[in-house]
């Protein structure tokens, strides 16, 4: 009798720490976009942060706030000269996070219809070969 | 004098010489400046571009100030912006000083950049920031003399040609030298301290 008590315990928690952990998560979070005004370019930055256990690829992204929206890296030399690089897609391996942040992996926003001024939101879409389509919003802060 | 009174005396004096010993060192110790200091000072020659509103900037306008110079180009969505940030909180991390800095963006794309496309993008972030545009021919001896590389890039961007470009902050000081640098990604509180030492140096 207290055996199947301690079980039915043992399972409970189990259940709940299974709830918690929950396992296999794919997101994209921290998302966030530079001011800008409209006819410039824009970047909006976040994090892929992948934890189930096959490796997806970011495919494309996009957003109806810019004429178009392209994965973008820069990387800077021994010299200090920076410079930036159009990427075709962007691998996100299993259980591992890609972060885009300035100064590295940025999407930069083509052509801007509008003026991103502080404290807006703007909305991105990134498609993904595995996890499909992901909407996000991104506030525009510096 | 008893022995106590001795004791008591020593005692005294070996705290004093202690905390002397640490108010001159901690006096003395000199700053580190968190840029790289050019010694001696490159002095760098003078210079017109032109700003919005058909004005025109020259170096030599701003001697008695410190001069804050940054090479980019407006198309440039991320390190041209991260760099202005910078600047504004610097900017606002400096208070009163602020008055005894201009914050300069020149570009580095004459191609498309107008002075106003500049002067606006630069403006954006504070609009006591200056934005500079010219001509190639008036452009490259700047570049050329500070040693900033330059090159456009062919890209399938939808925004067309990207330029590489020296990322780092050319520090100008009140006589017209080249004083130090600061490499791209340097902190604003780091490039304030640094300026606010410059200026208690020269008063």
């Amino acid at each position: 009798m207290k055996n199947k008590k301690l079980l039915s315990v043992l399972l409970l928690a189990t259940m709940l720490l299974s709830a918690c952990a929950k396992p296999g998560e794919f997101k994209v979070m921290d998302a966030w976009a530079r001011p800008a005004a409209s006819g410039e370019n824009g970047a909006v930055y976040f994090t892929i942060s992948n934890a189930t256990n096959t490796g997806d690829t970011l495919l494309s992204v996009s957003t109806d706030v810019a004429s178009a929206a392209e994965v973008h890296m820069s990387m800077m030399d021994a010299n200090g000269v920076m410079s930036m690089q159009m990427q075709e897609s962007i691998p996100v391996p299993a259980q591992q996070e890609v972060i885009f942040k300035p100064g590295g992996l940025h999407i930069m926003l083509v052509e801007l219809n509008r003026d991103l001024k502080i404290g807006d939101t703007i909305s991105l879409t990134l498609n993904f070969e595995k996890a499909g389509s992901i909407t996000i919003q991104a506030p525009v802060k510096e | 004098m008893t022995s106590k009174h001795i004791h008591v005396l020593l005692y005294i004096l070996a705290t004093s010489l202690v905390l002397a010993l640490i108010a001159g060192f901690t006096l003395t110790r000199p700053y580190v400046y968190h840029a790289a200091v050019i010694n001696p000072p490159l002095p760098v020659t003078d210079f017109t571009l032109q700003t919005a509103n058909n004005e025109s900037f020259r170096l030599s306008d701003a001697r008695g100030k410190i001069v804050l110079l940054f090479f980019g180009y407006t198309n440039c969505p991320d390190v041209c912006p991260t760099t202005l940030a910078t600047f504004k909180q610097v900017y606002e991390k400096l208070g009163n000083n602020a008055q005894k800095v201009r914050f300069v963006m020149v570009t580095a794309d004459p191609e498309r950049d107008t002075p106003e496309k500049v002067a606006a993008y630069a403006a954006l972030f504070n609009p006591e920031f200056i934005g500079l545009s010219g001509n190639l021919t008036d452009l490259e001896p700047i570049w050329k003399e500070l040693g900033v590389f330059v090159e456009k890039q062919d890209s399938n961007s939808a925004a067309g040609y990207l330029v590489s470009h020296t990322a780092s902050v050319y520090v100008i000081d009140q006589s017209g030298n080249l004083l130090m640098t600061f490499a791209y990604g340097t902190n604003a509180l780091d490039m304030a301290d640094d300026l606010t030492q410059l200026l208690k140096q020269s008063h």
